[in-house]
């Protein structure tokens, strides 16, 4: 139970990822899929931006006082930027996605006039 | 100083609240769009001069806040407009008191 | 208890943000399925920004909650699809429910192996993560650990990203793209016409006009000041975008590419990469390995560590201006269907 507690973002992000993953499965509409989607990979983004979180820590940008006075830098003041960086290139990516599967679903809306997958389906065996 | 933000930031969030319980309870589209746009932006300019209000010390800081109020001035108004011409548009009817 | 500032606030934020998802894919009605997805973003970027990740949240905030948005709008919109099918169909989400359900409990029994939320001793913080805090500003003289590390250290991973984007660009624009001089004669009869013209409004044009020149210089502020504050070639290059798009909804498509012609914008979308190439074999011809940008140090101004910092500069700007023609060439397909005439 205190391991719930302590460790409560990996449940979230488990459920999340979870909650995406059946939303592409087994929703019916090609939008809903897209969305089901971005929540998968916005889970995914969630798990590596807390896993670098750090308890009162700053955010990595190191101040104005620090740099000029070149103190020494303490390494725990500072959040994690390694994960930063890579979800980073995980959100653009993401959103390139989205737009590649966005097209790919209006072009099927115009050869069949349906977004749903059953009517596809059936316009496709006649 | 630091009081006066912290008064205006619980006024904000006070407006907020206000906000949407209109949303929620008003019965028309053109009501609580009117609900919505105008507590809306009272609130968030309300906050934002509670931050102001918080960093006195830093200049700098406390104008890119206002030129931030301005932005949101001009903006959240325009698209509440732009949501209520569109829904206007495309047919909504206004409530009556005796179509209840 | 987590040792997090305001841990207890975290923690209502993610159940919120769970309960936005699953309200998010149970509306019928998909434009309002579009924009609780928008409200979903806006609060994962909350949340981020919450746990210290600001540079995240910024791009979040720009990407995720503003341009997704408008592109799902936008495919709606074109398509004149407003409500998913009533199906049945219960057996089979129930069967889906259940083995995800599976899956998800197969990643939760390893939750009590994890490290702490928050604990500063975890793996992560101890291999290479100390070495780019210690040593971001002896090297780069780039006081933002996130950007230094983007675009220097990690230099490859963002050259790779920037051609990802612009992939995407391309693949949108061979998907949707059809000839106008075709039209009549291939495609089957489309697209259900907009029921009235958007650009009629007085007040959302001047609004619009008056925002679109700050947008841009605050954009371009955020570019060049991401050395110092949270921003940096991706926030402000989707910013420039976002401008331009405005431009597209609140007067008309057309009045956007009198100005942005199709063949500027394509050729400036591959501009972009083409500049962060160009200065990684520019540092090689001075003699160093790819992507070095210590090297530049006879070419550019400063010692070693500023030529490093202005070759940061000269990559952020290439992926800026890919970012930024590949956000606007990627809606005018997904506004217009392909045909490059009207739009949203």
């Amino acid at each position: 139970m205190e391991k719930l507690i302590t460790n409560f973002n990996y449940v979230i992000v488990v459920i999340l990822m979870m909650i995406g993953l059946w939303a592409m499965l087994a929703q019916k509409n090609l939008i809903k899929k897209c969305i089901g989607m971005a929540i998968f990979q916005t889970g995914i983004i969630l798990f590596f931006i807390s896993i670098g979180a750090k308890n009162k820590a700053k955010v990595p940008i190191l101040s104005k006082f620090v740099v000029e006075n070149s103190s020494a830098i303490i390494v725990n003041d500072y959040a994690n930027p390694l994960t930063q960086i890579l979800m980073l290139t995980a959100i653009v990516v993401g959103v390139a996605t989205l737009g590649v599967g966005l097209a790919l679903a209006q072009k099927i809306y115009q050869q069949h006039s349906s977004f749903d997958e059953d009517e596809i389906l059936e316009n496709q065996r006649k | 100083m630091g009081f006066l933000g912290y008064i205006l930031i619980s006024t904000g969030l006070v407006f907020f609240l206000g906000t949407t319980i209109g949303l929620l309870r008003f019965p028309d589209f053109y009501t609580r769009m009117h609900a919505a746009g105008k507590g809306d932006t009272l609130s968030t300019v309300m906050i934002l001069i509670g931050c102001i209000c918080l960093v006195p010390m830093d200049l700098l800081l406390a104008i890119k806040i206002l030129l931030i109020i301005n932005f949101i001035f001009i903006g959240s108004p325009t698209a509440t407009h732009a949501m209520m011409d569109a829904g206007n548009k495309a047919g909504a009817v206004p409530w009556r008191k005796d179509s209840e | 208890m987590p040792e997090l500032p305001i841990w207890q606030f975290d923690v209502l934020l993610l159940i919120l943000v769970v309960v936005f998802a699953v309200v998010a894919l149970s509306i019928r009605n998909l434009m309002g399925a579009a924009v609780v997805f928008g409200a979903y973003s806006f609060m994962m970027c909350l949340i981020w920004a919450g746990m210290g990740a600001v540079d995240v949240a910024f791009t979040e905030a720009a990407v995720g909650a503003g341009v997704s948005t408008v592109f799902v709008v936008s495919t709606l919109y074109n398509t004149g699809a407003t409500m998913q099918r009533r199906t049945g169909g219960l057996a089979f989400k129930l069967f889906i429910g259940v083995v995800v359900t599976v899956a998800g409990a197969f990643l939760l029994s390893a939750l009590p192996d994890f490290p702490k939320w928050g604990a500063p001793d975890s793996p992560v913080n101890a291999t290479v993560a100390p070495y780019y805090i210690l040593n971001t500003f002896e090297d780069a003289h780039v006081p933002n650990i996130v950007t230094s590390v983007l675009a220097d250290y990690r230099g490859f991973d963002t050259l790779l990203e920037t051609t990802v984007v612009f992939i995407a660009c391309i693949a949108i624009y061979s998907i949707m793209r059809v000839d106008n001089a075709k039209l009549e004669t291939d495609e089957p009869a489309i697209v259900a016409a907009p029921r009235y013209d958007p650009s009629d409004s007085l007040i959302v044009r001047q609004a619009s006009r008056f925002m679109v020149p700050f947008m841009q210089l605050f954009a371009l502020y955020v570019i060049a000041h991401g050395h110092y504050s949270p921003g940096g070639g991706f926030q402000g290059g989707v910013i420039l975008g976002a401008s331009l798009i405005l431009l597209a909804i609140s007067f008309d498509l057309k009045f956007l590419l009198r100005q942005w012609s199709e063949k500027t914008l394509m050729l400036l979308v591959a501009a972009g990469v083409f500049l962060y190439a160009a200065v990684g074999l520019a540092c090689v011809f001075m003699g160093g390995n790819y992507l070095d940008y210590g090297f530049l140090d006879s070419v550019l101004p400063g010692e070693r560590d500023m030529a490093r910092s202005h070759g940061i500069l000269l990559v952020e700007i290439g992926v800026g201006i890919t970012v930024m023609f590949s956000m606007i060439a990627i809606h005018i397909n997904l506004a217009s269907n392909g045909r490059f005439d009207r739009g949203l």
